[in-house]
């Protein structure tokens, strides 16, 4: 940024100053409490369904993440088809995608974006086109994980 | 676009909806998820047993972060089901571990079946009301604390 600003003339200069006038200020602390309420609400939602399973069917404290996953993720699809969670995403930014809701909407966006290109080469190519990342991420870091508690273990006496 | 955001409105209620109509069997083991019941504990087989169940009790409620306390006695084993105070949560496993030394010191005949789980004090509770009512056979009841034991030991 240093060496960006050493090239610039004084015509740019100038610019940037008025360019600094008009941009509006970014509103950090109302997104942060925005994404706070929205991921909430979201976590509070994955809660009751979580207790649901619990409470209905043979799953324990740790056995209930998983089909809570696959519900949230479910719920977030279909919403994202009915063109609910955009607006929800528009609104609460991060607080929407960093939950697992997220990864179905990243899934489901692509998909409905890029479904003119044909079933095979367009939904199927692109549908994880952002949740790959995702995906291989989550894979590796669980890796990294695993392979650090397996050595504490074997070192460290865990 | 109103209509679909109507449509999920809609959807969503019923669910919830749905779901709350499940919950009409008005008993105890309804609110065992969300506040203390501090079940009476109670054996199966001996009836000699009453004093080492309350006994059993009283030393798994002595623990400050434990809150709530469900125990059954049965031919073999005796199963324990508590909870922890939120904010000690993090320290679950010190917690179980504490938990079992003291109890194998404090009975050394006896076999113990530890759980924080909210399932597992659910189905105790759950098993401590059939019991309570004469729902359910001896039988039964060994068989359904087995089963509870078997499900308190699965990881995934």
């Amino acid at each position: 940024m240093a060496s960006k600003n050493k090239n610039v003339t004084p015509q740019q200069k100038q610019y940037q100053q008025l360019q600094k006038k008009h941009e509006l200020k970014r509103p950090v602390l109302k997104n942060c409490l925005k994404a706070f309420l929205v991921g909430g609400i979201i976590c509070t939602i994955g809660q009751a369904i979580s207790y649901f399973y619990i409470y209905f069917f043979d799953f324990t404290e740790q056995t209930a993440g998983n089909p809570t996953v696959a519900t949230m993720v479910f719920l977030s699809m279909l919403l994202t088809g009915f063109g609910v969670y955009d607006h929800l995403a528009q609104f609460g930014g991060a607080g929407s995608a960093v939950p697992v809701t997220g990864f179905g909407n990243a899934v489901i966006s692509a998909a409905i974006e890029h479904r003119t290109e044909g079933f095979v080469l367009g939904v199927g190519g692109n549908m994880f086109k952002l949740a790959g990342s995702v995906i291989l991420f989550g894979v590796f870091s669980a890796f990294v994980v695993a392979l650090v508690k397996t050595l504490l273990q074997i070192w460290g006496g865990l | 676009m109103k209509k679909n955001v109507y449509f999920t409105i809609m959807l969503l209620t019923a669910f919830l909806l749905l779901t709350a109509g499940c919950s009409q069997k008005g008993h105890q083991d309804r609110l065992a998820l969300i506040k203390a019941t501090n079940p009476a504990p109670l054996h199966i087989s001996k009836q000699d047993s009453a004093n080492a169940v309350q006994s059993i009790k009283k030393d798994v409620r002595s623990f400050p972060e434990i809150y709530d306390v469900a125990v059954i006695k049965g031919k073999r084993t005796t199963l324990i089901a508590y909870k922890v105070k939120h904010m000690q949560r993090f320290r679950m496993k010190a917690i179980e571990k504490r938990l079992n030394n003291r109890l194998e010191k404090k009975y050394p005949n006896e076999k113990f079946t530890v759980s924080s789980d909210y399932k597992i004090f659910l189905e105790v509770i759950r098993l401590q009301e059939k019991m309570k009512n004469r729902d359910i056979s001896k039988k039964q009841a060994e068989k359904r604390m087995n089963k509870i034991i078997k499900l308190s030991e699965e990881m995934t």
